[in-house]
């Protein structure tokens, strides 16, 4: 564990974020800020079919028209395909075409270009573009794509199933057969959209063998990797920047069609190109997520002490699987995290990943674990009402004790540190749990619906190689990588392979490198991502860059004050072990008024004649870190919520979180994450659903139909913050950009529930289906 | 979403708008605000070859009263008609309703002139013209004509304009006795075009309804003015138990759509409590304005 401790002053100081002032005032440089010499813009043709033969693409039209360059489809674009590598059983993959070349999947598939001098020419040739197809009967459901008699998807895919894994531990048939209580249900979670306020883009640019890549990407390295794959070239012959971003939620660490189509068309033509991504073609095609049914049960003793879970999930997973998680990462994740906190002595599941004629599914905040978690707690709640408990009672019950830690859950996945127990109780008592019930009584009298919802949960963060490997994940490194420069005016520059979607990393990684190297944080700088100064990595997903950009930060700065403090050592003649630095300035141990500031060693540092003839001048170094396999964070979400019971309208009257995060390295980006994840998760509670109609038609192609919470819709919230460090990551931290995401649909799901006296458990849930499910009480309790 | 290529003119008075209407005809488009047309245009969904643009027409950027009515200019932003203390004291309703359009962003920019003539029958500014009775004053090559909301609203984003007229002007009369008004709707997410909308104006004497005027919005093509429900109420007290009887009857008798968002039968469901709801604080805001029980006046 040597290095893994070691205090940093800058640890847990709510620091303003420095990138604010610039991106507040709109002077952030985001990719459709680019713009080349010479630069043309694309426009994709897509398909109107969720289904079909692609018979023939007629562009000649469209070639004649102003101001376009190039007209081009799939048979003429010399690309290879998308294909990410799944080592393990069960897994049938598909190749996904750039363009496509004799079927279209999904509607909103990328199926011709046109490069024009901008993108309204672009747009107004595309309209000339003929296309015409023999549609072919569309799969809209897993259940259809199910059947046996359903359409073959890929030929690839037998019985349209991309990944199926079945997991056994314990002996859970006996286990329920002898159980006194069993809950079960099935539970459905809706499609969601990632929809960041910046859609997709990439700008391409090739000078001679060498293709420079800008692009609004959460994993520059692995969209480096992708890109190398499919277009025959070597990796070092891409280069790939990201600007600043504008949201990532997931869906921008995918390799996508577009990406491909515009290096390839930039090669032909000769020219940069440029595409970004509208608000339509982001809700078309930008990966969605989640879709699944589970149907799970619970057993227990009479207590409600688990004693057996068994879990069936099955996940639409869209046409494609995506590079470089595969069409595994959301069910998987769904049924790996599912027995949560808990103690479970016995768990078996299925999960598997289907092929639809839908847009394919991919990472989205919370990714498998928000319908794991809401699925646990929905049965957690069953269970109460089976044995006559509180909500918040069976849970206590039942957590992993704070003894129980490295604690090996039934699914395999070990979990490293956690108080369940505390944050259980912080986050009552922030919420006032005892006071809310009896307000819930008060309400109740005066005929008003109020609910109390709660819901535990962990999530894993951070995930390090050993992780991906075990999922077979093999386009996913799992390490990421650090270089910092300290130059002769003692300033710091950061560099690292996690590019900031907008969530503070030029501060957070400036606290933590200005810690370690004893600078002040005005003196550290952080730069935007750029994979040929950082050459290896893995990027910003899955809750990971304080964690794992993180922990290469921190040990490239300890290597970079190593070498200060050998240089003041030198300087100030005496043993490098005497050496310490406070408030920027080097001293000797014990003794007074002998100093050097950081200016002058870093002077010294690179000036050869001021240090020992065997000492190399500079002051950097690179390291690429390995996270371990996970960092598990926990949290506990309670909410007071009243539905309006004429009109099913919800009100979330109040809400609080308790969550652990580890030690916080800056408690307002902990703060700002918490309070944008609950707002997503509440989205995904009440409003956000992709529509399809039967045919395979996106009737949500707006942000008017799709709807996102805006500020208003946001509930008080109060925060309560616990800091169990792991044993496992630099300074013990965990990651926490999907914690609110996770925990916020099935607290809201349980508060709805608890306040109609019905089960919830299909999201949304919206004023028509509140009404419906308040009807078939009402019929239930008249007998009818 | 770019738009498709269009010619842009910008007239600076009504005349001059009146003639490229009757130049271009339907190819012709009028841009007031743009919080409809623009997002129509950059998808594509409307291909108009001519944009006249308003907004450099000052002339129709006004609020007066002129005879017992209050005149507002077509090109007035909806901000400055719900900021206005003169439309909170003699049209309240407008007031009230404003509020619930869009966001104050879109607030701003949109106009009165331009929320009507758009015609969404899911709109809030129809319902209130279809509630108060408001007089449109469209402008054409012949002259000025004056149409009731049954006239002027003839179905889903459909007007009685003709291709070369234009909406100048809305008036509303100013009620000579105190009413008490309410305006609710409910939509999935704050600010967003409501699945179903209730306007209403309850006037009292002796705690009796001697005015009642009740409009729906997204509950078919245009708004819907309830009359059965006014002229039931008529000389009757606004009892709890009667306005609930009545609403109750309000459903069955609409057809609405489904879509993503609701279904007919929850919007026909939600417009009877709505309709309840906003007659019932009409009414209270009535009885508190003076129109309750026998006055010494």
């Amino acid at each position: 564990m040597t290095g893994l401790a070691g205090t940093n002053p800058f640890m847990g100081r709510p620091l303003r974020r420095r990138e604010d002032p610039r991106l507040l005032r709109g002077e952030g440089r985001y990719l459709s800020d680019i713009a080349l010499p010479d630069m043309l813009d694309l426009a994709i043709i897509r398909s109107p079919h969720a289904h079909a033969r692609l018979i023939r693409v007629e562009t000649a039209a469209a070639r004649a028209a102003p101001g376009v360059a190039t007209v081009v489809s799939g048979m003429d674009l010399a690309v290879g395909s998308i294909e990410p590598v799944f080592s393990g059983d069960g897994y049938h993959g598909a190749a996904q075409p750039p363009l496509a070349r004799d079927r279209v999947r999904f509607v909103g598939e990328p199926v011709a270009v046109v490069a024009a001098g901008n993108r309204y020419l672009a747009e107004d040739a595309a309209d000339l573009v003929e296309v015409a197809y023999e549609p072919l009967p569309a799969v809209i459901s897993a259940e259809a794509a199910r059947k046996p008699d359903a359409p073959l998807i890929h030929d690839s895919v037998p019985s349209n199933c991309f990944f199926r894994y079945d997991h056994a531990y314990g002996d859970v048939a006996s286990a329920f057969a002898a159980a006194p209580v069993v809950v079960r249900g099935t539970f459905r979670h809706q499609r969601l959209a990632g929809a960041p306020m910046e859609g997709r883009g990439i700008v391409a640019a090739w000078d001679h063998d060498r293709l420079t890549v800008w692009a609004s990407t959460q994993t520059p390295h692995m969209l480096r990797t992708g890109l190398a794959r499919s277009l025959g070239i070597p990796e070092d012959a891409i280069r790939v920047v990201v600007p600043d971003v504008g949201g990532g939620f997931g869906p921008k660490m995918h390799l996508y069609p577009e990406d491909l189509v515009a290096c390839a068309l930039a090669r032909t033509i000769g020219r940069p190109v440029r595409w970004i991504e509208d608000r339509r073609e982001n809700l078309l095609a930008m990966t969605q997520a989640r879709e699944q049914v589970v149907n799970a049960a619970l057993a227990a003793d009479r207590d409600g002490r688990i004693l057996a879970l068994q879990a069936d999930v099955t996940c639409d997973s869209g046409a494609y699987s995506v590079y470089p998680i595969t069409a595994a990462l959301e069910p998987m994740g769904s049924a790996q995290i599912l027995p949560g906190p808990y103690r479970v002595p016995a768990y078996a599941y299925t999960t598997q990943a289907i092929a639809t004629n839908k847009c394919p599914v991919g990472a989205y905040r919370g990714v498998g674990m928000t319908v794991g978690v809401f699925v646990m707690e929905r049965l957690m709640d069953r269970l109460a009402a089976a044995v006559g408990s509180d909500p918040a009672e069976i849970r206590r019950r039942n957590l992993i004790p704070d003894d129980a830690f490295p604690y090996t859950a039934p699914t395999g996945l070990v979990y490293d540190s956690g108080r369940y127990g505390d944050t259980l109780e912080a986050a009552l008592a922030a919420f006032g749990y005892a006071e809310a019930r009896r307000e819930q009584a008060r309400a109740r009298e005066q005929g008003r619906l109020v609910g109390v919802g709660v819901a535990a949960f962990v999530e894993y963060t951070g995930m390090g190689p050993a992780t991906f490997a075990r999922r077979g994940m093999r386009d996913v490194p799992g390490s990421d990588s650090a270089y910092i420069t300290v130059d002769e005016a003692g300033r710091a520059r950061v560099l690292l392979s996690c590019p900031s979607q907008g969530q503070g990393h030029e501060t957070v990684f400036a606290q933590l490198a200005a810690g370690e190297l004893g600078l002040e944080f005005e003196a550290v700088t952080v730069s935007a991502v750029d994979t040929d100064t950082v050459g290896a990595g893995s990027g910003t997903f899955g809750s990971r860059a304080v964690v794992s950009g993180g922990g290469a930060v921190v040990r490239a700065a300890r290597a970079v004050r190593a070498k200060a403090i050998d240089v003041a050592a030198h300087l100030l003649e005496a043993p490098r072990d005497d050496v310490v630095i406070a408030d920027g300035w080097f001293h000797v141990r014990g003794s007074l008024g002998r100093g050097l500031s950081w200016p002058e060693v870093a002077r010294a540092a690179h000036t050869p004649g001021l240090l020992p003839h065997d000492m190399e001048p500079g002051l950097q170094a690179a390291f690429t870190y390995n996270p371990p396999p996970a960092a598990f964070g926990s949290g506990v979400h309670v909410s007071l919520v009243e539905v309006d019971r004429e009109t099913g309208l919800i009100k979330v009257l109040r809400y609080a979180i308790a969550e652990d995060c580890g030690p916080m390295i800056n408690p307002l980006l902990v703060e700002g994450q918490t309070h944008g994840g609950l707002a997503q998760g509440l989205g995904e509670a009440f409003l956000e659903e992709v529509c399809y109609d039967e045919s395979g038609q996106v009737l949500t192609q707006t942000l008017m139909d799709y709807l996102i919470p805006t500020a208003v819709d946001m509930p008080p919230v109060t925060l309560a913050h616990l800091e169990t460090p792991s044993p496992t990551t630099v300074h013990g931290v965990k990651g926490v950009g999907e914690s609110a995401t996770i925990g916020a649909p099935a607290c809201l799901a349980n508060a709805v529930s608890d306040a109609l006296g019905q089960d919830a458990d299909t999201l949304p849930v919206t004023p028509q289906r509140i009404l419906a499910w308040s009807r078939q009480r009402a019929f239930r309790e008249a007998g009818v | 979403m770019k738009p498709a290529p269009f010619l842009y003119v910008a007239p600076r008075t009504v005349e001059e708008a009146v003639a490229l209407l009757q130049e271009h005809g339907t190819d012709a488009k009028l841009l007031a605000g743009g919080q409809s047309l623009m997002p129509l245009i950059n998808m594509r969904l409307a291909r108009p070859e001519v944009l006249v643009d308003l907004n450099e027409v000052r002339t129709l950027d006004y609020i007066t009263e002129v005879d017992g009515e209050v005149r507002i200019g077509a090109m007035t932003r909806q901000r400055a008609v719900e900021r206005s203390p003169f439309v909170a004291t003699h049209v309240p309703l407008l007031s009230e309703a404003l509020r619930w359009v869009g966001h104050p962003q879109i607030r701003n920019r949109g106009t009165i002139g331009g929320s009507l003539a758009h015609a969404d029958p899911s709109a809030e500014l129809p319902a209130v013209a279809a509630a108060l009775d408001a007089v449109f004053v469209a402008r054409g090559p012949d002259g000025v004509r004056l149409l009731a909301p049954g006239e002027f609203f003839v179905s889903f984003l459909t007007t009685a304009l003709e291709p070369a007229e234009m909406l100048v002007e809305v008036r509303f009369a100013v009620p000579s006795a105190p009413a008490g008004c309410a305006f609710l709707e409910l939509s999935r997410r704050h600010g967003d075009f409501a699945l179903v909308g209730a306007a209403a104006v309850v006037r009292l004497d002796s705690g009796r309804c001697r005015d009642v005027r009740l409009a729906l919005t997204g509950v078919g093509p245009t708004p819907v003015r309830v009359r059965e429900v006014e002229e039931a109420l008529l000389d009757q007290p606004p009892t709890e138990a009667r306005l609930a009887d009545l609403s109750r009857g309000i459903g069955p008798r609409l057809d609405p759509v489904s879509d993503i968002h609701a279904s007919a039968e929850y919007r026909r469901h939600v417009a009877g409590v709505l309709a309840r709801r906003a007659l019932a604080a009409a009414a209270a805001r009535a009885q508190a304005v003076g129109g309750g029980e026998d006055s010494p006046s």
